[in-house]
């Protein structure tokens, strides 16, 4: 820790910035990344991580870049509300819905070159409201484009509940104004996801078009790591924290005879499947890199 | 004490309820040495569980010495500051 | 720091501009406060501490996360004759609802031949230096500066943020009120020593376009805003007699003050914590250029390099101006 302590500081430490977990929302994206190939394109909004690892992002590089280490998926110039890897088709970003029109983007081009590739734009319930979603919608709907939209719905905008900001409380209506599938999961199951999302893949994948789903999560923590929360009842709080798609699954998992040696080796393989050690880590993130200035431009040349 | 009373600023006077965080830490004092303040008047705020306390005066009157400064980190019960009054 | 006598009270910036919306909105009923968590959540970085307690969420709204929607409509809700503040989370937001901010919000009264007047206050979150990354850390100041119609005012003290502030709500004109996190006194983003100032409990107001001498001297001049003004105040410890200007608006731009400056050290230092290229450093240079060649010996300029902000913490330190950058340049000025 740097600067104050024992207080809590958001630009100290080795993870700095705004930091949103995702815990509560494994479900929706499992649930949907589990129908797609590395091609497919996701893009993510701010709370990103769940999402990036069902999308099969390189869990190595991805915490280096947690750590702002040049060996990380960005060289540290992201950081862990900016994750690109475009080896298999993932970017995030956080600002509300800016994933939507890229998304669109990358529909369009798969179906001008006749590829059967997916797009799919996460977004929160909290960003229902904002223009570049709406207009996406409407884009993908009138050109029937292979795209997803996927709103992990947790009831909070930072401090601001769903039924206080947005209209009407199920945010898969919105299809019915651009005359498009809608559908909304209403509860945090990952399988109940799993199914839904199997519909909306498939729909796009076989050319017919785009599909709005809505699927009920959790925030099981703070809005960003520091955030005290201090608007929400101890009582959602605790509400939320008690409802975990993971658990779920187990209780799921144990109804079909896997015992809890099985259930036990499965949880472990996600943490072994990311090595630490000394290029992931925070250690000797001490020097600006070499790249500092440079590649504000691609590095191609212009066409001859 | 010259027809003056002493009253310290007691941190457990005002610490919040549901807190259950060991870690505290004095964020800003919005008086000096020798102020002068009424009763209720926010004198500084201390942070508990990245939560900002504010801590009002109890008792107009002058604010002589300052015990915890800026960044000092205490446990409920400390006093932070101690303000004389007629 | 001592206290002035007759200023028992410290504050800091952020206390300091809800002080004063408090006080304003008392006085005008029609005076509203709209933004993303500002009501149950008093605003991310504090800056509407305390309102919805007083005011109740009808006058402090939480909005839907619909820039486009809610400033637009500040700005129409200002047209009719209320005076509502509109808050932009993060500066870096501002792209979502441009539109409306440059294209009606600054320019109505002139298009329409003065014949509406936007009188609104949309705040802002500026700034960076707590590894945010390059889409909440920006500063931003030169481009609405360089869009017409809007004053742009940016404070760097408490006793500075309540006057702009009553002068910024009290304005017939649109005001781009940007208030630095990391001067806002917040406990988890830990303030450097100078926005947190006594301030007086009565209402005053700092006009526009007055620059304020932060600090006086007689060999190097630094012009600079925001959290730059207590970056360059430490430079000028360094030994080099050095005099500080904190701009406190970019529009209007308080031209004389600087150029008075000049005129006694011959060598000016601009330090801007926006990038480099097309922005404050360079326009500040040329307007003294303009009108006050003959009087400067050696100029430099230290900002943001033309990049965006990258996340990790020794990236983001190099390129964002600190104190020794700044003593560099003014050590510039003399070889």
């Amino acid at each position: 820790m740097e600067g104050k302590t024992p207080g809590f500081d958001i630009g100290a430490g080795q993870i700095p910035g705004e930091l949103h977990l995702a815990a509560g929302q494994e479900a929706a994206a499992v649930g949907v990344c589990h129908h797609l190939r590395d091609y497919d394109t996701v893009t993510a909004p701010h709370r990103l991580h769940h999402i990036a690892i069902a999308k099969g992002v390189d869990l190595n590089r991805m915490t280096a870049e947690i750590f702002g280490r040049e060996t990380g998926l960005c060289s540290g110039k992201g950081g862990h509300m900016h994750i690109f890897d475009m080896d298999v088709g993932f970017a995030a970003s956080e600002i509300m819905t800016e994933g939507c029109p890229p998304a669109v983007g990358a529909a369009l081009t798969a179906k001008k070159r006749n590829e059967d590739n997916v797009a799919v734009a996460y977004i929160g319930e909290g960003a229902l409201d904002q223009g570049a979603f709406l207009e996406s919608l409407n884009f993908a709907s009138v050109h029937d484009l292979p795209v997803v939209f996927v709103v992990e719905d947790n009831d909070w905008a930072i401090s601001m509940p769903k039924d206080r900001i947005t209209a009407p409380r199920d945010g898969s209506k919105r299809a019915d104004g651009f005359d498009m599938t809608g559908d909304r999961v209403d509860h945090d199951d990952v399988v109940a996801v799993y199914e839904a999302a199997g519909e909306a893949v498939g729909r796009a994948r076989d050319g017919n078009g785009p599909t709005l789903l809505e699927v009920q999560v959790h925030r099981r923590m703070c809005h960003f790591m520091g955030d005290p929360q201090t608007y929400r009842s101890k009582g959602d709080q605790t509400a939320h924290r008690k409802r975990d798609s993971i658990e779920r699954l187990a209780e799921d998992l144990r109804a079909f005879d896997i015992g809890d040696e099985e259930l036990e080796a499965l949880r472990d393989r996600g943490p072994r499947s990311c090595q630490g050690g000394d290029r992931v880590g925070p250690k000797n993130n001490r020097s600006p890199s070499r790249r500092l200035l440079t590649r504000t431009c691609s590095p191609t040349h212009p066409r001859e | 004490m010259n027809g003056t009373d002493r009253v310290s600023i007691d941190t457990a006077d005002v610490w919040p309820e549901d807190a259950e965080d060991d870690e505290r830490l004095v964020v800003n004092w919005f008086v000096s040495k020798g102020s002068q303040v009424e009763a209720g008047n926010s004198i500084c705020e201390f942070q508990v569980e990245r939560v900002d306390v504010d801590v009002p005066s109890p008792v107009a009157g002058t604010i002589d010495p300052i015990v915890l400064e800026e960044n000092a980190a205490f446990e409920r019960g400390d006093t932070l500051a101690y303000i004389s009054h007629e | 720091m001592a206290v002035p006598a007759d200023l028992d009270r410290t504050m800091t910036m952020s206390g300091a501009m809800v002080e004063v919306i408090a006080t304003e909105m008392r006085a005008d009923e029609e005076m509203f406060y709209m933004g993303e968590d500002v009501a149950d959540c008093d605003g991310i970085f504090d800056s509407t501490e305390g309102l919805r307690e007083e005011f109740g969420r009808d006058r402090i709204m939480d909005v839907p996360i619909s820039e486009t929607a809610y400033i637009g409509a500040a700005v129409s809700a200002a047209q009719e004759g209320m005076r509502p503040i509109a808050e932009l989370m993060f500066v870096d937001f501002f792209g979502v609802s441009m539109d409306q901010i440059y294209n009606q919000m600054a320019k109505n009264t002139y298009m329409s031949g003065a014949s509406v007047s936007v009188p609104m206050v949309l705040t802002a979150a500026v700034g960076g230096t707590y590894n945010d990354a390059a889409q909440h850390s920006q500063a931003l100041y030169g481009t609405f500066a360089h869009l017409p119609g809007m004053k742009v005012v940016v404070p760097s003290t408490a006793y500075d943020a309540k006057g702009l502030m009553h002068n910024a709500i009290r304005d017939d004109d649109p005001v781009v009120y940007l208030f630095h996190k990391r001067l806002m006194g917040i406990g988890w983003l830990p303030a450097p020593d100078g926005p947190k100032t006594g301030v007086p409990e009565e209402s005053y107001t700092i006009p526009f376009g007055s620059a304020d001498v932060k600090r006086e001297g007689a060999d190097v001049t630094v012009v600079t805003l925001g959290l730059h003004v207590h970056r360059a105040l430490e430079a000028a410890e360094d030994g080099v007699d050095v005099e500080v200007i904190d701009l406190r608006s970019l529009v209007p731009f308080d031209e004389e003050t600087v150029l008075e400056s000049v005129r006694k050290t011959g060598k000016l230092v601009v330090v801007d914590e926006d990038y480099r290229s097309f922005g404050v450093t360079g326009e500040v240079i040329s307007r003294i250029v303009e009108n006050g060649l003959g009087d400067l010996d050696s100029v430099e300029r230290v900002a943001v390099p033309d990049v965006p902000i990258p996340y990790s913490r020794p990236m983001e330190n190099e390129i964002v101006p600190d104190s020794d950058d700044i003593i560099d340049s003014i050590h510039n000025t003399n070889s």
